[in-house]
């Protein structure tokens, strides 16, 4: 059962835009976690994680989720990510703010 | 014509969140006396038993409907003011004091409770699960001893607003600018769970002073929230070279489908060298500039509408992924789905906001100058109290 339901099926579509299109998968160079990520710009950068990956990642496994350092990403894939701009395989801009 | 982009408000959910929820200061209930807690529709009975513990029913009696939260604390249980029908902690009738004997059926709602913090918490789930107590917030370290502070604690009932209101300013970077007036220069999310994480670094924009709002504030912050209502927020605050550590509690009960009641505490790690008087003061001058913050917000929401689908531009945080997050709390727990607890991160791109808002503040001191200037022969001392330290929410 939903919960805040929309009242329009153009909210589904804008949804799936805000949240799953333009992912390009990218792998970490260092593990076996794959992600999406997605970038509007050079500073902004967008990271879906699935279980999998997640489970895949042994920075992160090695935290407990319960300090300040929760915000912070793991910087293998970080690099990875880069790596992966430099070489041209995440395109880098946005189409109309999303 | 169909061009024009519609707002759509949605239907708000009909249930309340599953998880642990802050009633107040775990102190304030030891009285001997029951306390009201409106939440969730209703009204809960709070009241501390012989043993120290705190208990949580539902405010009112299975009998005829007595308020228990009028009745009288009776040894271990809740005496109802009505026919004096007595609860016990664990929901159970223990006694009729006119009758034979209890009904067998004599059982109430009660709520899983959990100290933290100094906090008490209770355990809501529509669905009647046992609680979880993995879920709850951790213990701070240091906390509620004479490293830091006593929380200073505030209770403020808001309404005309569903609860999301509040979790949407996770992601909200530019509101902390227009709302707050502070200046967000880094801003990043991460959601993963039952957490979702905001990390902030901000200054005070000069252009709005009064109080710490200053060039020479500058403020670090992560806020997380544990679960659907309480956030902690960790705060280094460094004004004039000068550091302080804050920490906030920022935690809601929904009241009913469009109002809550928000409460926030603030407690200060004692800086070295100073006594415990300023140490207490320091904190409540924390604690009135977040109160302020919060009626920034309050204001906004008010005149709000709710909205299910907002159009967001490319320096805006992750709206849609907070609410995918948030939503977890509001269906079955067979229901929820990978991508609504599957690990997510974003960095927003402060760059080309920063261009302008440096640029605005400039703008915004050069005509207070020239204004200050102007009524330099008649002056009139309109001193600012607006707060300009605002994070997390
Ligand atoms: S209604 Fe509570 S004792 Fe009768
Ligand atoms: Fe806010």
């Amino acid at each position: 059962m939903a919960s805040f339901v929309p009242t329009s099926a153009d909210t589904l579509e804008d949804q799936r835009l805000y949240t799953s299109a333009r992912l390009t998968d990218v792998a970490c160079l260092d593990c076996l976690a794959r992600v999406g990520v997605k970038k509007n710009s050079d500073h902004h950068t967008s990271i879906q994680w699935s279980r999998e990956a997640r489970e895949a990642c042994p920075e992160l496994s090695r935290r407990d989720g319960r300090g300040r350092d929760h915000h912070q990403g793991c910087p293998r894939l970080s690099a990875s990510i880069e790596s992966a701009v430099r070489e041209g395989k995440v395109d880098i801009g946005a189409e109309d703010g999303y | 014509m169909s061009d024009t982009r519609i707002l759509d408000k949605g239907t708000p959910p009909e249930r309340f969140a599953r998880g642990w929820h802050c009633l107040g200061l775990a102190d304030s209930f030891g009285d001997g006396k029951p306390h009201r807690i409106e939440a969730f529709g209703g009204q809960l009975v709070v009241w501390q038993d012989t043993q120290g513990g705190l208990n949580v029913l539902d405010g009112y009696c299975r009998h005829m409907g007595g308020d228990l939260t009028q009745g009288t604390v009776k040894g271990d249980e809740i005496a109802c003011p009505f026919h004096d029908w007595r609860w016990g902690g664990d929901g159970k009738c223990k006694a009729i004091p006119y009758a034979r004997r209890v009904p067998l059926r004599a059982r109430t709602q009660k709520y899983p409770t959990a100290i933290r913090n100094g906090q008490l918490l209770i355990w809501h789930d529509v669905e009647g699960s046992a609680a979880d107590h993995d879920l709850l917030p951790p213990e701070l370290p240091g906390v509620g001893t004479d490293e830091y502070t006593d929380w200073t604690w505030e209770v403020v009932p808001i309404t005309d607003s569903h609860c999301r209101e509040l979790i949407d300013n996770v992601v909200d970077m530019a509101h902390f600018y227009y709302v707050h007036f502070s200046f967000p220069t880094s801003f990043r999310n991460v959601f993963e769970g039952h957490q979702a994480t905001q990390f902030m670094e901000s200054k005070g924009r000069p252009d709005m002073t009064g109080g710490y709002g200053d060039a020479e504030l500058f403020l670090k912050s992560e806020a997380t929230y544990y679960g659907p209502s309480y956030m902690i927020n960790w705060l280094d605050v460094d004004y004039k070279g000068f550091e302080t550590e804050v920490i906030l509690i920022n935690c809601h009960i929904p009241t009913g489908p469009d109002s809550f009641t928000l409460q926030y505490g603030i407690t200060v790690k004692k800086p070295e060298g100073i006594d415990d008087k300023t140490a207490a003061y320091i904190s409540k001058k924390y604690a009135e500039m977040f109160g302020g913050g919060f009626l920034q917000d309050v204001h906004i929401w008010k005149n709000k509408v709710p909205v299910q689908n907002p159009l967001l531009c490319e320096e805006d945080g992750p709206v849609y992924q907070l609410r995918r997050w948030y939503e977890q709390f509001y269906v079955d727990r067979a229901d929820v789905q990978p991508e609504m607890v599957d690990r997510f991160e974003f960095e927003v791109d402060t760059t080309k906001a920063n261009e302008y808002w440096q640029e605005e503040v400039a703008q915004n001191l050069a005509r207070k100058a020239a204004d200050e200037k102007a009524a330099d022969e008649a002056p009139t001392s309109t001193e600012s109290d607006t707060p300009s330290v605002m994070t997390g929410t």
